[in-house]
């Protein structure tokens, strides 16, 4: 594969990349029908936006989550929307280790979820500071939020915590099957997203 | 064929309004609830959007929308009324249960700004076609086909869910369980994902080659088939809005 | 100069060992209508993009040869430069509906806005194609409300509205019902009579039988016979390259009902009453 820093970031974004994006964000949305349809602890609703950058690069899974949020946003709750910033960033976190090679095995994947879920959280406790004091409306993590905080750990920690507890379960769980899924896509499939490739010479 | 988007249709001065200024009050209204961060401006913002709702005939529309934010509002005044730092001063109590003073007033400007921030949205997205908001930001400066994957959005989401039950009637016949432990759950999961990512991928492929053969990937600089929609006032409406935002600025710094 | 020229393609998908076109060189006339058949690895689809030139822009992967359209060399332009001289419809209609329009007439409009073309000939152009492919009726319908056959008209509209000299139709009745089958063959029987050039690729031989002037026959990628369709369907080696005559062919050869003076079979009805009624 080639290493070109240059071309993971190009913005000279190809049709079937942009087509990527709807289909990224209905994968988005049917993971997390499935999730609750399986009654499973877990929200799911990024699985798409892993696959696209996994598929086609940082640039394309940062879309597919900013514009994810954005949809949601205008179709359900308009709340959804100050977490594009979250899933663009969890876009460009899967894009940019999957281009270096971190999705070679399970082992490697997992690495690449912990790290995802990481970033979901560093993203998002400012944005749960500003908008609802450190919270995230979530059962577990606000009941963990307080668990803190009645135990004197500063706000933005605690906020942190709440953080940590819903997003980094979930972005294991969702790169992990992401990463199942990509290996057993076809070639047919894969080689259309692919930035670096050239016309050989027959 | 149904559609994903909460726009309703209806004729009114809100309908009307250029979308761009529609979301100009959405910034404009939650940065102002940030710029005077007391309960009496907050609630003064909130009732201009309320009347703003109410003008544009959406104002039962925007209560389903308000009702799944419903736990977030509760859970802030509960872990804010309790919890916060700052508690000092008793208000009241229920039982073992003590309210004070400071967590409540953080709770009540944070639940206020929530519902400022839920109540302009609204006033855009149910008064707002998603074509039009499109079509403005194209004008503006968009990449058309940026604008052409969210509207292909709105309308590929509903056929996949229908492919995709059809894929869990098939998986179901064909035994798989989806019922038991989490275990069997979790192992539920795959037959019923893979097939949906394999087609839904197959079906990209496939319209991406469409779409390049129709011209997708052109320079050209493209034209459009319907006349460009007019809106008077805009230029006026949003100097206000911006006005109105300045203001707010500069009583802040002032007192 | 014909209107196709392909001089010596070869063409192997990125990361794949196999050739999947194979040297073919062939050229197609203003006004033809080129039938391909052969089996499913055969190529046909393959050759089709490689005609529209999705080989090798959208698909990379390792080329050879030439393919010239209109004068245009494929390979030296890019797609949105190749489109106005040949469009493709494909298999699945469903698939070729943007998903952006709301309607049967912006849909048609999507491919001429991409074009930069002004208001009064789009307008032009779309009730022009809508009418000829009798889809005028739900102008104002929601493509995915419509049924398989009239998606497919609609595609097919949607390309014809940007005016290639080409169309390639690519299995274009395979995911329909008989119903809409007959509706897609009564077009294209429709512009062959205008002399529009077209490359049909088809499984149902009775179709292609009627309305191919020559039948291109490839295996396993490469290009076995270019010849007029009773020539094709007549060999008695079809087997062996997966495909079958017109069921009528076949009769004719266990009645051996043949054309005077040689070991050519007819293949539609009207020719085997003709030389029936000739013995």
């Amino acid at each position: 594969m080639n290493n070109n820093k240059k071309s993971m970031w190009s913005l000279k974004l190809s049709t079937a990349a942009i087509v990527l994006i709807p289909a990224a964000i209905g994968i988005n949305y049917i993971g997390k029908l499935f999730a609750s349809l399986l009654r499973l602890p877990l929200w799911l609703d990024s699985i798409g936006t892993v696959l696209a950058a996994m598929l086609a690069g940082p640039v394309i899974g940062a879309a597919a989550g900013v514009i994810n949020n954005l949809i949601y946003g205008i179709t359900v709750s308009p709340v959804s929307t100050i977490y594009a910033i979250t899933s663009g960033a969890i876009g460009i976190t899967v894009g940019v280790m999957a281009y270096k090679g971190w999705i070679a095995n399970v082992k490697k994947a997992t690495i690449v979820g912990l790290v995802t879920g990481l970033v979901a959280a560093i993203i998002s406790t400012p944005l749960n500071m500003i908008f609802w004091g450190g919270q995230t409306g979530n059962i577990w993590g606000d009941a963990f939020y307080t668990f803190l905080i009645s135990n004197d750990v500063p706000q933005w920690l605690a906020s942190f915590g709440d953080s940590i507890v819903v997003d980094v379960p979930d972005k294991v769980v969702t790169v992990l099957i992401s990463y199942f899924i990509f290996k057993g896509l076809p070639k047919s499939l894969t080689n259309i997203y692919r930035q670096d490739s050239e016309i050989e010479e027959l | 064929m149904n559609t994903m988007t909460l726009y309703v249709e209806k004729d009114s001065p809100v309908h009307r309004l250029d979308p761009l200024v529609k979301l100009l009050y959405v910034v404009a209204s939650i940065a102002l609830t940030y710029i005077l961060p007391e309960p009496l401006f907050i609630a003064g913002v909130l009732f201009v959007t309320l009347l703003l709702l109410v003008i544009g005939k959406v104002f039962r529309n925007s209560l389903p929308i308000l009702t799944l934010s419903m736990f977030l509002i509760f859970s802030l005044v509960i872990v804010q009324g309790f919890f916060h730092p700052d508690n000092v001063t008793e208000l009241f109590s229920i039982g073992p249960l003590v309210f004070y003073e400071e967590g409540l007033y953080v709770a009540l400007v944070l639940v206020l700004r929530v519902l400022v921030m839920i109540g302009s949205f609204s006033v855009l997205i149910l008064t707002t076609s998603p074509d039009e908001m499109v079509e403005r930001l194209i004008k503006k400066g968009m990449s058309p086909r940026i604008g052409h994957v969210i509207l292909s959005v709105l309308q590929l989401i509903p056929q996949m869910r229908a492919t995709t039950s059809k894929i869990t009637d098939a998986q179901r016949s064909r035994g798989m369980e989806t019922e038991g432990s989490m275990l069997t759950r979790i192992k539920a999961f795959f037959p019923l994902m893979g097939p949906v990512v394999l087609n839904s991928l197959n079906e990209t492929k496939e319209r991406s080659i469409a779409l390049e053969m129709r011209g997708f990937g052109s320079s050209t600089k493209k034209t459009f088939l319907n006349e460009e929609k007019q809106y008077p006032y805009n230029k006026l409406l949003a100097g206000i809005i911006i006005g109105i935002v300045i203001l707010g600025i500069v009583w802040r710094v002032m007192a | 100069m014909s209107i196709i020229e392909v001089e010596n393609l070869k063409y192997r998908y990125p990361d794949l060992t196999d050739l999947v076109l194979d040297d073919l060189s062939f050229s197609v006339e203003k006004g033809e209508c080129l039938g391909i058949v052969g089996e499913n690895t055969a190529g046909k689809s393959t050759l089709c993009y490689a005609l529209a030139g999705l080989i090798p822009h959208f698909y990379k992967g390792a080329y050879g040869g030439q393919v010239t359209v209109n004068g245009l060399v494929v390979r030296e332009h890019e797609i949105a430069d190749i489109v106005e001289n040949i469009g493709l419809v494909f298999e699945n209609p469903f698939s070729q509906m943007t998903g952006a329009k709301k309607t049967v007439y912006e849909e048609v409009a999507f491919g001429l806005e991409n074009l930069g073309l002004d208001r009064n000939e789009m307008h032009r152009r779309i009730e022009q194609y809508l009418k000829l492919l009798d889809v005028f009726s739900v102008k104002d319908k929601n493509p995915f409300d419509l049924s398989g056959g009239q998606m497919q008209r609609v595609a097919i509209a949607s390309v014809l509205a940007m005016e290639p000299d080409v169309l390639i139709l690519d299995e274009p009745t395979s995911q329909l019902d008989p119903q809409g089958s007959s509706e897609v063959f009564e077009v294209i029987e429709q512009l062959t009579q205008r002399g529009m050039t077209i490359i049909l690729v088809e499984h149902k031989m009775e179709q292609i039988a009627q309305y191919a002037d020559r039948v291109l026959l490839l295996h396993g990628g490469k290009q076995v016979a270019l010849d007029t369709p009773e020539e094709i369907f007549s060999r008695p080696d079809l087997k062996g390259f997966g495909v079958t005559p017109p069921v009528v062919t076949n009769i004719a050869k266990a009645l051996n009902v043949r054309y005077p003076d040689s070991e050519l079979f007819p293949v539609t009805i009207k020719e085997f009453k003709r030389l029936e009624e000739l013995k």
